[in-house]
């Protein structure tokens, strides 16, 4: 039985830290960057999400915007923009920096796009 | 049974061949993503059915509109400046297809649930993801399948630390455990191969259950588990992985690849690890875990081109066990009566090689030949008892595989050679066995639209020992509607069996080992199973359901028989089968996604597990299997935020009753001339949890084994007196050690 009240209790633990996560207060942003393939939204997103107060990032090729959702409280949109430019990337206006674009794979950098349709 | 299997095989065959196909024709329309950001269409694509002249091109609008083929249901796509691109075309219609320029890597990362279930596999097959194995941070092949319902594992005793599997009411042993479709835990390797997986070297897991496939053996009896590994050519540069628990154990794995051009690649894989804690948790003067080390590692190189692919490598292996009374040291006390010791000292060395020839033009056709080495040397003692092993095995496979007029019809086939040479010594006894095992196999893959697969396979082996045998294997998978999946499976199996290095934790014991009436024979078994997916949808969520059955039964086994003591001495007797004995397995499975980042999976299995025992004690009885929980109940909850930036997870597991035995009891039941009695283990729970952090270039992990801190009460019978010949440290059911919490890193570095 004492097992059985242990378990439950985990379970709920798991459950409602699942449902305080939801993002309530969040602000969303969209950015437009410069990226090329799957390679680079991946990137991109990947580096986002798990920089502080960032909930959730999401990539759209066809357009190359991604959109963030974050905490006002934790993070403000430059520090968005200076996460996608230190990745390699172009942020709306804010050009990349130089030394983690020529990191980035060939095919990933802003160079490639000429050669895509 | 059999004839059965056979009419309602005549019955599906006849279904599918004579259901009229609804189109004959198939349309569809072509896009470009332009850079304006929506598709517009592309005009004059050549489509064209593979292996064809049939083709046509698409009109002002993208459209296209082409007659099925009899020859070929794969459908390319070719257009100047883009990438030519290939479907398979099964009943569906009115394809959209967008096609990506040339010179943009498509390279799509699959973000999967963590299990799934293989869908289009003729067989029934879990895959366990790398999501999954990330479920259990630690450690190696035996821990990998916490989250899985179909397999258990367990310790074999309460001194050596080696675990066995539990997979349709049967052991390890039945299951051909292949790496990278090569026969590997298996022979002497069975008592501790599976740590000799790390965890971290492992990219995907599949579990197929039921008889396998003819083209890898004849060993496979309940099922097999594919395991693969990380490949040189992975898009992990790095990957650092370190683990501690709260015992002492301690962990250190890198995986290093390298692409060192555009056809050769190479991969170093490496493991280290080591508990030199002395752990007594329970009181009893034993310790609770072996002290240990290992070390463990993998070159592989790796090369591809346009018309071959191949990879060679080696495998080495050294691990060194210390267990026993808490007070043993071997160099004062082995041999001597002062404090009884466990030691074993494993050494193994394997080479490896692949080669494939490929065909550009014909994909479905290919050549393979693999080619495997081993050598595994183990030194154990158990008190006073010395127990030596040397296995040398060789390993060769050539696959041919090409289709018989269009990809409906596939076959593989091929001969192989198996070559194992053991030579044991247990106290005084030498034993010597070489098998020289050459084989040939065909194998018939029938395809009808995806909607139904038959896998019809033979083989014929010729045994040195145990003379010629033909080994038949028959699948069928059928998707009557869109979410139902049904399989069916018969196979026969053979292997033969390695008593010692398979009941290894029953030489932690005063028994005496006898081996009773005729020379042990392979082991022949009959396996059947049936099983239904099917996906529908409730209460807004997508739900899976697995039901399945399977049934093993035994022409010959094994018979290990540990019920029997007299005032002389306690038993352990190794002997042919005399009658029935089988195995029923049923399995019901539930696995949803109860929001985008909460996924559940619940599942209860039974076994009915019986043999029939008793004949060097002059009868004969169909007794429950020892050691096999008739119940068992799976709980898993996981909560995962995109890209893994917080990671939480908890599963629990219900295990029932097992039959064990006392030779206490036994000794009371020969002297009071009763027969001899059936005895119980309790049942318990044991709960695992864990939650991890991902940050942008590393990711932390803690959790917890045996939440619930439940031990089995007195594993080891007579720990008081181990030189007792009715001590017996092989009568665990339960978790020794109690409460583990680890904690750890993990490093990736990726292009």
């Amino acid at each position: 039985m004492k097992q059985l009240t242990f378990v439950f209790a985990l379970v709920l633990t798991i459950v409602f830290g699942a449902v305080a996560n939801k993002p309530g207060k969040d602000k969303e942003v969209k950015i437009k960057t410069s990226a090329v393939c799957d390679m680079c939204k991946e990137r991109i997103e990947k580096n986002l999400t798990l920089s502080k107060g960032i909930s959730e990032a999401v990539l759209n090729l066809e357009d190359k915007v991604v959109t963030v959702k974050y905490n006002p409280k934790k993070t403000d949109e430059a520090q968005i923009r200076k996460v996608i430019t230190e990745t390699g990337y172009d942020a709306d206006n804010l050009v990349c920096s130089q030394t983690a674009h020529d990191k980035l794979p060939e095919c990933c950098q802003k160079t490639s796009e000429a050669h895509s349709h | 049974m059999k004839t059965k299997i056979f009419i309602l095989f005549i019955l599906i065959i006849h279904y599918s061949l004579f259901n009229p196909t609804n189109a004959q024709r198939v349309t569809g329309t072509v896009f470009e993503r332009s850079e304006a950001s929506k598709k517009s269409p592309l005009v004059g694509v050549n489509i064209f059915w593979a292996e064809t002249s049939l083709g046509t091109i698409t009109d002002s609008l993208g459209k296209f509109d082409i007659a099925r083929s009899a020859k070929s249901n794969r459908l390319v796509l070719r257009y100047i400046g883009f990438k030519t691109d290939t479907i398979k075309v099964t009943s569906e219609n009115n394809f959209e297809i967008v096609m990506k320029p040339e010179g943009q890597l498509g390279e799509v990362v699959i973000r999967g649930t963590s299990s799934q279930i293989d869908r289009l596999n003729p067989i029934q097959t879990e895959i366990i993801t790398t999501k999954a194995l990330a479920k259990a941070a630690c450690c190696n092949l035996s821990e990998s399948f916490e989250t899985n319902a179909s397999v258990s594992v367990s310790y074999s005793d309460a001194v050596t630390g080696a675990k066995q599997i539990q997979f349709l009411g049967l052991g390890g042993q039945y299951v051909q455990t292949n790496v990278e479709n090569v026969p590997t835990i298996r022979g002497l390797a069975s008592t501790f191969g599976m740590s000799y997986i790390p965890g971290t070297w492992i990219q995907s897991i599949d579990v197929a259950k039921g008889a396998g496939s003819v083209v890898n053996g004849y060993e496979s009896m309940t099922g097999a588990i594919n395991v693969e590994l990380v490949k040189p050519d992975a898009r992990e540069k790095l990957y650092f992985n370190t683990y501690v628990n709260h015992l002492g154990r301690g962990e250190v794995n890198l995986n290093l690849n390298r692409k060192l051009s555009d056809k050769w690649a190479t991969g170093f894989l490496t493991h280290a690890s080591t508990l030199q804690n002395r752990v007594d948790n329970n009181g009893d003067g034993f310790l609770d875990l072996p002290l240990y080390t290992q070390f463990n590692g993998i070159n592989r190189w790796q090369y591809k081109s346009d018309k071959m692919m191949a990879q060679f490598g080696v495998k080495a292996l050294y691990e060194d066990r210390l267990g026993g009374q808490t007070g043993f040291r071997p160099d004062e006390h082995r041999g001597t009566a002062q404090f009884y010791g466990f030691g074993n000292k494993t050494n193994r060395i394997e080479l490896f090689s692949k080669t494939a020839k490929l065909y550009q033009d014909k994909p479905y056709k290919g050549l393979g030949l693999v080619l495997n080495a081993s050598l595994h040397n183990t030194d154990s003692y158990f008190g006073f008892v010395n127990y030596d092993g040397r296995q040398r095995t060789l390993y060769g496979n050539l696959i041919y595989q090409s289709i018989i007029n269009n990809t409906n019809h596939q076959f593989k086939t091929g001969i192989n050679y198996l070559l194992d040479d053991y030579r044991e010594t247990y106290k005084d006894s030498l034993m010597t066995r070489t098998e020289s095992v050459p084989g040939a196999f065909f194998e018939y893959t029938y395809n009808h639209l995806d909607k139904f697969t038959l896998v019809a396979g033979l083989r014929a082996d010729y045994h040195n020992m145990f003379g010629a045998f033909a080994t038949p294997r028959l699948h069928l998978r059928w998707q009557p509607w869109e979410n139902t999946t049904l399989r069916l499976s018969g196979g026969r199996g053979q292997r033969t069996p390695n008593a010692f290095a398979e009941y290894y934790g029953y030489l932690v014991s005063g028994r005496t080992v006898r081996f009773w009436g005729q020379t042990i024979q392979p082991e022949v078994t009959w396996n059947y199973g049936l099983s239904l997916t099917q996906t529908f949808h409730w209460f807004d969520k997508h739900w899976d359901l697995v039901l399945d059955y399977y049934r093993t039964d035994f022409q010959n086994q094994l018979i290990v028989d540990t019920d029997h003591a007299t005032p002389l001495a306690s038993h352990l007797y190794f002997y042919n089968l005399k009658g029935k004995s089988f195995s029923n397995s049923f399995q019901i499975e539930l696995n949803t996604l109860l929001s985008k980042r909460t996924e559940v999976k619940l599942a209860y299995r039974l076994f009915d597990v019986w043999q029939t025992m008793g004949q060097p004690f002059g009868n004969s009885v169909l007794q429950q299997r020892m050691m096999v929980p008739r119940d068992r109940v799976l709980f898993n909850i996981g909560y995962n935020l995109p890209y893994d930036k917080w990671k939480l997870d908890l599963t629990v597991q219900w295990n029932g009753q097992a039959r064990i035995t006392d030779p206490m009891q036994s000794l009371q039941a020969t002297i009071d001339r009763k027969p001899m009695p059936i005895l119980y283990s309790q049942s318990f729970m044991n709960i695992n949890a864990q939650a991890s952090r991902a940050f942008k270039k590393f990711e932390v992990y803690l959790g917890g084994e045996n939440l619930a801190n439940f031990k089995q009460p007195n594993p080891i019978i007579h720990a008081e007196d181990p030189f007792n010949k009715y001590f017996d440290a092989g009568q665990t059911w339960g978790p020794v050690v109690g409460r583990m919490i680890y904690a750890g890193i993990r490093v990736k570095i990726k292009d």
